[in-house]
């Protein structure tokens, strides 16, 4: 009905009474920089006083780590210990909470999985989100309005930019999409990828000799709002511009999945719910604070050095990212050939909503042309009508020019600068934004995800190190070079599976 | 003497530079695009300046009276500027001719003021001092009018109050004007009573600065406003008119107290009748107290558990002698508890059974309260019915909005509900409709409480009859990942509401 325009002069009005800008509390969070960096600088680590045996250690306990964990508690195992560095477990999937909200620190969502997707299925059925009847549990499907974007002054609804399209910008939509569908059909787009690899024609394996930007010129794709939606989508899911990104990874994004209108699935702690539900049956085998900084290999077992504890195990599961195999595996793999993007999190406490004018808050908000991604808001899934004040979680992926550069970039600005940035760019869809933010807690992540550029996905050491073999295997959702729950998910149940094949075959337990 | 002659351009300039910074910080606070909005206000603004420096050859008598006049326009018309722009942008379609309208007013004014001011000066200094000195003290007022608008004005006083003050600064000019020049004032105690009078308003509009919102509702009602209240999470206003009193809220109407009967009626009595035996009923939303009073007809209920977000609203519902009239009392009645927290979270968290729930949220017009109408509410909800109990929904005209009264009912059916859809006319609401629902077969209850003005045994089954044009469409359900409910509302209304 009308009053909208009523209503927003009135809150206009009473906004303007008298402002100023608040004073922001906050800080960094999760800085551990530093102990990533002595294990790469091989400094000096306190020798440990206790010794364990036991038959397997899982090294990490992000998503795959303990999706190798589920594996092996519902295969009725449980000889084994997850150890993970940081206070707590969790990886891309941590979260944190205050009064007003649960929030995500990274990974915040999971796509509803198709029914290729057995185990993501499995899990989700564990978890009451998928019902014995076969739909799925509506409180925890994103609700309405998903996403929009801010583009030319005002928000439209969903972040496919559609004010201002020309006839020939909708022309290379649709192209797109039906360059899409043909390669759906193909088959050789599947998650998880491996599925898809084994099916990929030279067609396929093709694609990743080329960056994306490489194959939308070659498409003839250069309307430029396609050309935002596509480099938004690669800096969202691979912290990457298209320029840089491989074209097969750029198109596994789009290719992989079937139409999907439901989805996706979402909690105000992201995918840390998902993490939580887990955690309550495997806690008892995770040991936090448990760095290792040293894995040797022995004469048939192997010895993982912690500051604490050496723990003499036969298998090995090495969960953590998979570049820091070189600094700890003795002997040494060969390097990890894929780098990784920096990226930047900050979780904004709000004690007022900005004023909003047209389309209404939605989960995602996007803001055109902006150098980060936007950001979600985590009380989204609330279903209190009324909410006073709410928590967004903006991410900002620094894909320009080397990660090495970024990196240092990301390190080299103090809470104030990043604070600045942060305001500055909301400020443009939210004049008053400075009046509502009462605090700003900011997650640096040096190495916050794979960086599949072209030749990535092929790349023999990759393929290697994804082959399950020996007493050591990897299982990182970097092997996928792709960043996702259901990669992490799939290597580590595949790595349990190999595990639990091998210990009874050697006859070890 | 030539200090306090200055001192005067140092203000005026100030004040011409406020209300062009006003006009432009307005129009990109409430349209956007500040690049726009500054570059065309200032330019409209100093080319207004152009034409009252041109108009001012036109000026050849009275000069000094003639300057107070005009400061005292410039007093009034820049004074209230931002006031009457947020209330054009609130209420008018108009905003943005009134915007120019305005900023080309206040601009000839204040380009009068100084070539007069150099004329009047003129006899005082020598030619050359004269333009050194004013042309000094003029832009020396532009650069601390510019410093203090963004670091202390808008930060502290805001744009309302900001304007005001520099009315005033204006109008203390005038004022201090017909002291000055009382030599060349024919007759200085009338300038100074007008004066004193401009003063008076400024200063009335400085106090009531905070209440501007509460005048403007009376431009929004045709009615007489007897109560309003703001809460934190709505606007209550209750308007007379002979013997209807009206409750808004959010500019909404509720009920009019001529015909609420035939609404409330409605909402309790096929339902609440038709359970034998109904001892706990809850109500959600409907913190006016008009269900409760109908419940209250059923004397074997035992409690009535009340969920209503506002604690305003039940608070003045109780205790307002008028309202309480309204609603006969009845939020004091001891079988009622009273609850104000948000529905849906709430019905999450308790887990107790109904024998009869009515849902009285308002429609649903935005995403925040269509989550109120989803299949997950109604699931939930349905958790709470006692098997042989009954749930009435609100649903919004299904002559207005048909296809959101049927999308309602398919939602309730999809959640679980056996549904029976009906509707009345209410005169002032037009035909409504409601859902009631129900986890057994149902039939319409053959005997109702006396004294109902409106239903009766023998109506009360007719009400579940729809005509051709009222028909069943087919429609989706509302549910929390897809509210189709939410467009549909808004279409339909669109098309209604002019």
């Amino acid at each position: 009905m009308k009053p909208t325009r009523r209503e927003f002069g009135a809150s206009a009005l009473v906004g303007l009474g008298a402002k100023s800008d608040r004073k922001i509390t906050g800080g960094f969070v999760y800085e551990s920089q530093e102990r990533g960096h002595r294990l790469r600088d091989k400094a000096r680590f306190a020798t440990p006083t206790e010794r364990v045996k036991i038959p397997v250690v899982i090294v990490g306990g992000g998503v795959a780590g303990l999706s190798a964990a589920w594996r092996f508690q519902k295969r009725g195992f449980h000889d084994f210990v997850i150890l993970e560095m940081e206070d707590a477990a969790g990886g891309n999937a941590r979260s944190g909470e205050n009064t007003v909200s649960a929030y995500p620190w990274a990974a915040h969502y999971l796509p509803v999985p198709d029914h290729n997707e057995v185990l993501v299925r499995e899990l989700c059925q564990e978890l009451g989100l998928l019902l014995p009847d076969g739909t799925w549990n509506e409180r925890w499907l994103c609700h309405s309005p998903q996403e929009r974007l801010f583009l030319h002054g005002r928000w439209q609804e969903g972040i496919e930019p559609s004010i201002g399209l020309t006839k020939n910008d909708a022309g290379q939509y649709r192209h797109f999409e039906e360059r899409i569908a043909e390669w759906h059909a193909s088959g050789a787009f599947r998650i998880p990828m491996d599925h898809g690899l084994d099916q990929a024609a030279a067609k396929a394996r093709a694609l990743d000799q080329i960056t994306m930007g490489e194959w939308m010129r070659r498409e003839g794709l250069y309307s430029p709002y396609l050309k935002w939606f596509i480099d938004y989508s690669t800096r969202d899911d691979y912290g990457t511009h298209m320029e840089d990104i491989s074209a097969w990874a750029g198109l596994h994004y789009f290719a992989a999945r079937a139409p999907e209108d439901k989805g996706p699935l979402t909690w105000p702690d992201g995918n840390g719910w998902i993490v939580k539900r887990l955690l309550a049956k495997l806690a008892p085998f995770v040991r936090t604070q448990s760095m290792v900084y040293r894995i040797q290999q022995q004469r048939k077992t192997w010895r993982i050095l912690t500051e604490k504890t050496l723990y003499d195990a036969d298998f090995v599961v090495f969960a953590a990212p998979t570049h820091f195999a070189s600094w700890l595996v003795d002997p040494a793999p060969p390097r990890w050939p894929i780098d990784s993007a920096p990226w930047m999190t900050a979780n904004l406490t709000l004690d007022r909503w900005p004023a909003n004018h047209g389309v209404e808050y939605a989960w995602d908000n996007v803001i055109y042309n902006s150098p980060s991604l936007g950001y979600v808001v985590a009380t989204h899934q609330n279903v209190a009508m009324h909410q006073d004040r709410t928590v967004w979680t903006y991410y900002w992926a620094l894909a320009d020019g080397s990660p090495t550069d970024q990196r240092r970039i990301l390190l080299g600005g103090d809470w104030a600068w990043w604070k600045e940035k942060i305001l500055t760019d909301l400020e443009r869809a939210h004049p008053d934004i400075r009046q509502c933010v009462s605090h700003i807690d900011i997650f640096r992540i040096g190495h916050a995800m794979p960086r599949p550029v072209p030749g990535t996905i092929f790349h023999p050491e990759r393929l290697r190190r994804a082959r399950l073999q020996g007493s050591l295997v990897y299982a990182n959702c970097d092997l996928s070079a792709l960043s996702l729950f259901e990669e992490a998910q799939s290597r580590g149940v595949s790595a349990a599976d190999y595990v639990l094949r091998n210990i009874s075959s050697t006859g070890t337990r | 003497m030539a200090v306090v002659l200055f001192l005067s351009v140092f203000l005026i300039a100030a004040c011409g530079l406020i209300y062009e910074l006003i006009a432009g910080t307005l129009a990109s606070y409430l349209l956007g695009d500040s690049v726009l909005q500054f570059s065309t206000v200032i330019g409209s603004y100093l080319f207004a300046m152009g034409i009252g420096s041109w108009l001012s050859r036109f000026l050849d008598k009275a000069l000094v009276s003639r300057f107070i006049t005009i400061e005292l326009m410039v007093g009034l018309l820049g004074g209230f500027s931002s006031t009457i722009l947020f209330m054009a942008f609130t209420y008018t379609h108009a905003f943005q001719f009134l915007l120019y309208g305005m900023v080309i007013a206040i601009g000839i004014l204040v380009g009068l003021e100084i070539p007069l001011l150099m004329r009047i000066l003129r006899e005082r200094f020598n030619f050359k001092e004269l333009v050194a000195n004013v042309l000094t003290f003029d832009y020396l007022g532009a650069l601390g009018a510019s410093l203090l608008f963004p670091l202390i004005l808008v930060p502290k006083l805001g744009l309302v109050r900001s304007a005001i003050l520099f009315g005033l600064i204006n109008a203390g000019v005038a004022l201090w004007s017909t002291f000055l020049f009382r030599a060349h004032l024919p007759s200085p105690i009338i300038q100074r009573a007008a004066s004193i009078a401009v003063v008076l308003v400024l200063c009335g509009g400085l106090a009531t600065a905070d209440y501007i919102t509460d005048t403007a509702d009376a431009a929004l009602y045709s009615d007489e406003v007897i109560f309003a209240k703001t809460t934190p999470y709505q606007r209550m206003v209750v308007t007379k008119w002979k013997q209807d009193y009206r409750l808004y809220l959010n500019s909404h109407l509720q009920f009019s107290s001529r015909d609420e009967y035939r609404y409330h009626e409605s909402l309790v009595h096929p339902g609440l009748a038709s359970v034998a035996g109904a001892r706990h009923a809850l109500v959600l939303g409907g913190g006016d107290g008009l269900a409760v009073r109908e419940m209250l007809k059923y004397p074997g209920l035992q409690t009535i558990t009340m969920v209503d977000l506002d604690p305003e609203m039940t608070r003045q519902f109780s205790t307002h002698p008028l309202l309480v009239e309204l609603n006969s009392g009845s939020l004091k009645t001891s079988k009622l508890k009273i609850i104000n927290a948000d529905a849906f979270p709430w019905l999450e968290k308790d887990n107790s059974l109904f024998d009869f729930v009515v849902v009285d949220f308002p429609d649903p017009n935005n995403y925040s309260l269509g989550k109120l109408y989803t299949t997950a509410f109604y699931r939930l909800l349905r958790h709470h019915v006692a098997q042989r109990g009954v749930v009435v929904v609100q649903s919004t005209s299904p002559m207005f909005a048909r296809k959101s009264f049927w999308c309602i009912n398919e939602t309730m059916k999809q959640a679980g509900f056996k549904t029976y859809p009906f509707h009345v006319y209410v005169p002032s609401f037009g035909e409504w409709g409601y859902v009631l629902g129900a986890l057994e077969d149902w039939k319409p209850p053959t005997t109702l409480p006396a004294g109902l003005k409106f239903l009766t045994p023998a109506n009360v089954a007719s009400l579940f009859e729809f005509p051709p044009d009222l028909a069943p469409v087919a429609v989706e359900a509302n549910r929390l990942n897809d509210q189709t409910l939410v467009r549909y509302y808004e279409h339909e209304w669109r098309e209604i509401v002019r």
